[in-house]
């Protein structure tokens, strides 16, 4: 029995008391980090990033992992008490878990949310079992031309779930492939737009592109609008759902998993866009639609659990093909480099107890998430409290630092500065950055599978289709790039209007 | 559609034609062997191409005077002091060192960012957390923070 071996694997290697710690401490950050307004989890695994490098890469991944999915619990606390969403993928989760919070039912919103999580997470752990090996070995037979297919597939996936305009987030994907090529050209060894910076010469650090896109942007917007919060007053007696909310919530959690689960593998998707399908799907299953909206414990639990099976999905791509799904496997990738791991359909044959270890920490994270946050959830309203005047100063240094301490190189920090001012600009003028930060990661890669593919077939971009598997990715993706133009379909699923 | 949008989708443009000429100065080699200046010149193109779309988008569209992204109210005086302060931060940082420049940096944020706080609560503030992070991040982590001027 493989499976069995395999699950026998994952728990001796989350057992191990120092990976047990740094899981712990994973979920515990990112709830706290859900929570805070303007510092998602993207910033915090950036900002993360340095200090694992004195520790073993499987914990270092076990860690960024639980930081990951605790700021999507952690994200669900302020939707429902404050209606503000800690991170993206809880903005659905704001329309009927506030409105549960006013009716005094906070608990059971906050607990179905935990337990939504948690039966969500379990179920994605075992398909990823289930998933991940066979699909591993399929990519073994990928060469450079249907790498880049599928990296081509993956940025027009995620342009094209873009809330905005298309346009615009082709844009930014582009912007990205280029910022990616800045440096030293890995194939020839010239240097490309570095103007003889030394800071240059290794190309533009990404943790200091995300870090001011992300969390720099994020703070000088709040700054501007002046973010006030009301902590909607209720008594938490129990967070223990019902009888009757469990028989409500029950089917909705797992088509939830289902919808998020294979949101998430996709390239490009993720949990926001898992939390949206989930909640559309909710209200299309609903004997009674009208409830949602004014407190629906359904509303609630499938987008909750959606969202963490989507971002346990977005391990597969990462583990099994190499390529991140998201901006946070995308900062994970880095980590794995970082940690000299290469990454690819070889990862779960060369490095069993990591694949297996970060499956385990999954799950075992989910528990600990779920025993967190029942005791701690005053602690986490309390912080809640913290005004953001007081707030917002520390969350800059915490940037500074993390951007510091990378390379101990002042122009980094400058960069990141800068990147702060375009990320803000962008959020102004309506761009978006996930585009450009999977593009910029991507890059590298997606070069070096185009010049790969140009030279095995003497220049002929005719290989991109004659290619079965590429064939099919590259369609795919043109389909994509092609519906929004066909009359009659002009519109795109968008995250903001559900109505 | 905006006037914002226009103004964007020019600056876009923009950023796109200097990357086109700048890949130009690189070798570009052939379609059998793509050199580094290649894939630049490629998405150069293409953005070029993209900017130019959604400029004739947003001249097509309806001109609605839709306020722009800029609203005298805001507090663009708050945002540019923050952001010169962080760019004096990073430049003063190694002469400083970490424990003062952070001080400093603090300092000024808590009382002018957003809303004034009382100086005896900023400087107490600054202070507190300024060593709380010298230790989380130099005793503990081992970050090296430059010691500047106070040689620590």
């Amino acid at each position: 029995m493989d499976f069995l071996a395999n699950l026998q694997l994952a728990f001796s290697v989350i057992f191990q008391p120092d990976n047990l710690l740094f899981c712990f401490i994973g979920c515990l950050i990112g709830t706290l980090v859900g929570v805070l307004p303007g510092l998602g989890p993207v910033a915090t695994i950036s900002l993360l990033l340095p200090s694992t490098f004195h520790i073993g890469p499987v914990s270092a991944i076990i860690m960024l992992g639980g930081i990951y999915y605790g700021a999507m619990y952690g994200g669900s606390i302020t939707s429902i008490l404050v209606n503000i969403p800690g991170e993206a993928a809880s903005v659905v989760t704001c329309l009927d878990g506030y409105q549960m919070a006013r009716q005094g039912r906070a608990g059971p919103a906050l607990g179905i949310s935990a337990f939504g999580s948690f039966i969500a997470g379990t179920l994605a752990t075992v398909l990823i079992m289930m998933i991940a090996p066979p699909l591993a070995r399929f990519a073994l037979e990928f060469g450079p031309p249907e790498y880049f297919a599928l990296m081509f597939l993956g940025l027009t996936v995620l342009t094209y779930l873009a809330s905005g305009s298309m346009v615009k987030a082709l844009m930014m994907a582009c912007v990205g492939i280029f910022l990616g090529t800045v440096g030293t050209d890995t194939i020839s060894g010239i240097e490309r737009f570095t103007y003889r910076s030394y800071t240059l010469m290794d190309g533009i650090g990404l943790i200091p592109v995300i870090m001011g896109l992300f969390g720099v942007s994020e703070v000088l917007i709040n700054i501007e609008e002046a973010c006030k919060q009301q902590i909607y007053q209720t008594r938490l007696s129990s967070l223990m759902p019902t009888l009757r909310d469990w028989k409500d919530s029950i089917f909705s959690i797992i088509r939830g998993t289902f919808v998020g689960f294979f949101l998430g593998v996709l390239p490009g998707g993720g949990a926001v866009i898992a939390s949206f399908a989930s909640y559309a799907v909710e209200k299309k299953f609903s004997r009674h639609p009208e409830r949602f909206g004014s407190g629906a414990i359904e509303g609630v639990a499938g987008p909750e659990a959606a969202n963490n099976a989507a971002s346990q999905g977005a391990f597969i791509p990462l583990l099994t093909l190499g390529i991140p799904a998201n901006v946070v496997m995308a900062i994970l990738l880095g980590a794995l480099l970082i940690h000299n791991i290469k990454v690819g359909p070889l990862l779960i044959k060369d490095h069993p107890s990591l694949f297996w270890g970060v499956l385990g920490s999954m799950y075992v994270g989910n528990v600990m998430l779920l025993i967190l946050n029942v005791p701690l959830i005053g602690i986490w309203v309390k912080i809640l409290k913290i005004p953001y005047p007081i707030l917002f100063p520390l969350i800059l240094l915490f940037c500074l630092i993390g951007v510091y301490s990378v390379n101990n190189n002042i122009y980094e920090v400058v960069i990141m500065i800068l990147f702060g001012v375009v990320g803000y600009l962008m959020k102004k003028f309506a761009y978006e950055g996930a585009p450009l930060i999977l593009a910029f990661v991507l890059s590298p890669l997606l070069e070096n599978a185009l010049r790969q593919s140009l030279i095995m077939s003497d220049g002929d971009f005719f290989i991109f289709f004659s290619r079965p598997i590429s064939l099919l990715l590259i369609l795919a993706a043109f389909f994509l790039l092609v519906l929004p133009l066909l009359p009659g379909l002009r519109r795109r699923p968008q995250g903001g209007d559900l109505d | 559609m905006k006037k914002p949008d226009r103004t964007s989708s020019l600056v876009w443009l923009g950023f796109a034609i200097l990357i086109c000429v700048e890949s130009l100065r690189l070798p570009l080699g052939s379609l059998r062997e793509p050199g580094p200046g290649f894939l630049p010149l490629l998405v150069g193109g293409i953005l070029a191409g993209l900017s130019t779309i959604s400029f004739v988008q947003a001249r097509m569209g309806s001109p609605a005077d839709r306020q722009g992204p800029w609203d005298a109210s805001k507090r663009w005086k708050n945002l540019l002091g923050v952001l010169f302060s962080l760019l004096t931060y990073a430049l003063a940082l190694e002469t400083l060192g970490f424990l003062l420049a952070t001080f400093l940096l603090l300092v000024f944020l808590f009382r002018f960012g957003m809303e004034s706080q009382r100086w005896t609560w900023a400087i107490a503030g600054g202070a507190i957390a300024s060593l709380c992070c010298y230790v989380v991040f130099e005793l503990w982590l081992r970050t090296q923070l430059p010691g500047g001027i106070l040689g620590f």
